[in-house]
């Protein structure tokens, strides 16, 4: 116990700077996938067929294979393949492959989440707004919009904390998120080596942020709930 | 309507993105059929016909120069790579690579990678060079364009401090149920012994096993054993005994670079004056060090 | 000259023929009934009055222009037709509200977003709101729903949201309004709070389609009705030619059914 109050003042901040690559993973990655979810679920629901089945198959491809293999293939194919890498050096190169792994991944699944939300909504409402000769864009903004979001909520919701643990797995590429930060520790880092006990910490991290999270969707949840 | 338009769209810079990737790829592999002629001819020092493989047009030395940046991939290792209390990359490993990339003209940028890509990170150009205490094993020299030794090294079984005088020769180790890192020198010595294994992901972890009791033994590197093992270190209640064998470090290059001929050169002029070992010192590594 | 004139419509879904060869006209400010038994195509009928469904031959006249003609490929395109829509207006047997907006946001909506067309919209924002307010509040008076303006669909009863879904119909001024079965979704005690209110539209002469099966209410209300079977007009005719005098078999079997029942 005395050793962890000594090694304290060196592991939080390790942590912290972790936790803050998490956090701005985190936040990238909502940014982006949000709404191109949304012009994904557009493309699948598309009557022009081609597109729909070109968007099916790659939300197939996207939704049936791990994060994991996606970042590899982001991150090491350029280099591997075409034999200049894009992203280029440094930390920075290896958040912005991560963040394009997991803003497109993260739009996939919210695609299907928009795609049943969407579809859940009565084809009345879209009837009623155009015998009102409100455009279909009108509709979809002013009427169909809020109400999916409304059905949405709950799945979303889940999606959003699997998010926070799932960011955990751009270290693959050696992004320095807080599991990274928690292990070095263990290797030996900063003059401490053989401590597993920063790792184990790291979990306070992510329950204190997904339960902030938690709180904040069921506000959002319980907003919505002015109409039925 | 609206729904069709935005499909469209979508649909046309998808396809246009593939498209853009299918062009490039084709300007680079028409520009490279000619040039890597050239570079087989020029570059007979690199090695061999690896080099016509290589995907840009020019060495590997121009492309660093050209960027300015010599990218080092290392994961934070004592004594050889780690960070000072002010966040800066020190060690053995670390000033070398600074040393060299100065004698380049050239940044050194320090990289922490998963040591399992290592491979893939230097054909991917996400780094230049591997240069932490990397193990010539056969798997390694057969996938990289490696320097000349550098650096003696051991691998050492650890065990509890109150158990070591019963591990102080090979024979007495059978019964043991060993963590060893896996793919790593350390397993196939295990394995080699004919001793009960279990493969973890880091050398860090087998350390881990043995203080947690979950393994009875580890192997791992003498140099990281020397400084992570022992008296006034997390595992102060672990030791070192027995040596398994002895092996070397090197650095390591994409396949066919002409760096490491560079590097080599490099290793003989400061062992030379002097300034290698003065290196070495500072880490406490200067027993390991092999005359260049 | 009729307000309203349909020739030969058509309308097939796959291989079953809903609507076969419809004619009819009406005349400004009178109210048609149309009775027939589930699947007659009377709903169709009216859901292809308001391009929710497309007919396959036919035209459709509004004041002498011809908004739809099947074999006129110009005036079948979906941008077209927006504009066309709002010659008629629907209440529909599910009210069909938006449950996100309160009983005045629900009647003022549609007017708004017309409005935001007008090319004085900018200049004019808060007067033209203010007026679009002031009628929605009108009619939800005229629907006898003051004290209920500010209350979301969920907090109504059956009757006051069919109410709001009328007014919310009658606020885009349309020429001829249509009902689908506006009373079938509600319960007994609640059908005479809207029919007394289509009643009080027909009284001032608001031109008026009315599918229903409350045949006491089709035959008091209106000043013609169709009796449609099988996707054809039977019988149509003044209430008291079709429910006191019927020609046809068919229209005195199905009458026969509501005044034994």
């Amino acid at each position: 116990m005395e050793q962890i109050l000594e090694q304290l003042p060196i592991v939080i901040p390790a942590l912290n700077a972790g936790f803050l690559q998490t956090l701005k993973l985190f936040v990238v990655t909502l940014l982006g996938a949000v709404p191109l979810g949304l012009v994904i679920a557009f493309g699948s629901m598309s009557r022009f067929r081609p597109l729909s089945y070109f968007t099916k198959i790659v939300v197939w491809i996207v939704r049936g294979t791990p994060l994991m293999i996606q970042l590899l293939i982001i991150f090491y194919f350029p280099g591997l393949v075409w034999g200049h890498q894009l992203w280029g050096g440094g930390e920075a190169g290896r958040f912005l492959a991560s963040a394009v792994a997991f803003i497109f991944n993260y739009a996939c699944y919210f695609s299907e989440i928009y795609r049943g939300g969407i579809r859940s909504v009565p084809v009345g409402q879209e009837e009623a707004g155009l015998v009102l000769g409100m455009t279909r864009s009108q509709i979809f903004f002013k009427v169909t919009l809020l109400q999916m979001i409304k059905r949405i909520v709950p799945p979303m919701s889940n999606e959003i904390i699997t998010l926070v643990k799932d960011t955990s797995l751009a270290r693959i590429i050696a992004l320095q998120e807080i599991i990274w930060a928690g292990q070095a520790f263990l290797k030996g880092s900063q003059g401490i080596s053989g401590q597993i006990w920063p790792l184990f910490f790291t979990a306070v991290y992510y329950l204190l942020f997904s339960g902030i999270l938690t709180v904040l969707l069921g506000r959002l949840e319980e907003k919505l709930d002015y109409f039925r | 309507m609206k729904k069709r338009i935005l499909g469209v769209l979508l649909c046309m810079s998808l396809t246009a993105a593939m498209l853009a990737g299918c062009g490039s790829k084709k300007e680079e592999s028409q520009g490279e059929a000619p040039a890597a002629g050239n570079e087989a001819a020029e570059d007979e020092q690199g090695g061999d016909d690896a080099q016509a493989e290589q995907a840009s047009s020019e060495s590997d030395m121009e492309y660093v120069k050209g960027k300015g940046t010599l990218v080092v991939g290392i994961t934070d290792f004592e004594p050889m790579d780690y960070k000072d209390a002010d966040g800066n990359w020190i060690g053995f490993d670390a000033d070398m690579a600074k040393a060299f990339a100065k004698s380049l003209g050239v940044e050194a940028e320090f990289v922490e990678i998963d040591w399992d890509n290592k491979v893939m990170e230097l054909d991917g150009k996400t780094i230049d060079c591997v240069w932490n205490g990397m193990t010539l094993t056969p798997e390694v020299t057969s996938a990289m364009e490696c320097s000349k030794a550098y650096c003696n090294n051991a691998q050492v079984v650890i065990v509890p401090a109150d158990q070591a005088d019963q591990y102080q020769d090979k024979e007495s180790l059978g019964d043991l149920s060993f963590a060893v890192e896996a793919g790593s020198a350390g397993e196939a010595e295990v394995q080699a012994l004919g001793a009960d294994f279990t493969p973890v992901k880091a050398q860090s972890d087998a350390l881990l096993e043995v203080k947690s009791g979950t393994s009875d033994a580890a192997v791992i590197d003498s140099l990281m054993a020397a400084a992570m093992v022992g008296e006034g270190t997390g595992y102060a209640d672990l030791t070192y005994t027995v040596q398994l064998n002895s092996e070397e470090y090197g650095v390591g290059f994409r396949k066919g670079s002409d760096l490491a001929a560079a590097l080599n050169d490099f290793f003989a002029a400061s062992y030379e004056d002097g300034t290698m070992v003065q290196c070495a010192e500072t880490y406490g590594v200067q027993a390991a060090l092999i005359e260049q | 000259m009729a307000i309203l004139e349909v020739e030969g419509l058509g309308k097939t879904f796959g291989s079953t023929e809903v609507l076969k060869d419809i004619s009819f006209s009406l005349e400004k400010g009178e109210a048609v009934s149309i009775i027939g038994s589930s699947g007659s195509g009377k709903t169709t009928f009216l859901r292809c009055l308001n391009f929710l469904e497309r007919p396959d031959k036919g035209i459709i006249r509004v004041a002498g222009e011809t908004l739809f003609d099947a074999a006129d490929p110009a005036t079948v395109k979906e941008a077209v037709i927006r504009r066309k829509r709002l010659h008629f207006g629907l209440v529909f047997q599910s009210f069909n509200l938006f449950p996100q907006y309160t009983a005045l946001g629900n009647v003022m909506l549609a007017k708004e977003l017309l409005a935001k067309e007008q090319k004085d919209y900018k200049a004019r924002r808060q007067e033209i709101h203010r007026e679009i307010e002031e009628e929605a509040k009108e009619l939800l008076a005229q629907m006898g729903l003051s004290d209920r303006m500010g209350n979301y669909p969920h907090q109504l009863s059956g009757g006051q949201c069919q109410r709001v879904a009328i007014a919310r119909a009658l606020a885009l001024k349309p020429d001829i309004l249509c009902f689908d079965e506006p009373t079938s979704a509600l319960d007994p005690e609640l059908t005479g709070e809207v029919l007394r209110v289509i009643r009080e539209l027909a009284d001032q002469n608001m031109t008026m389609i009315i599918v229903t099966h409350e045949m006491a209410f089709a035959r008091d209300v209106a000043s013609q009705v169709i009796f449609m079977d099988e996707g054809v007009i039977v019988e149509q005719g003044t209430p008291e030619q079709v429910f006191e005098h019927s020609r046809e078999e068919r229209t005195r079997q199905f009458l026969s059914r509501f005044t034994q029942g």
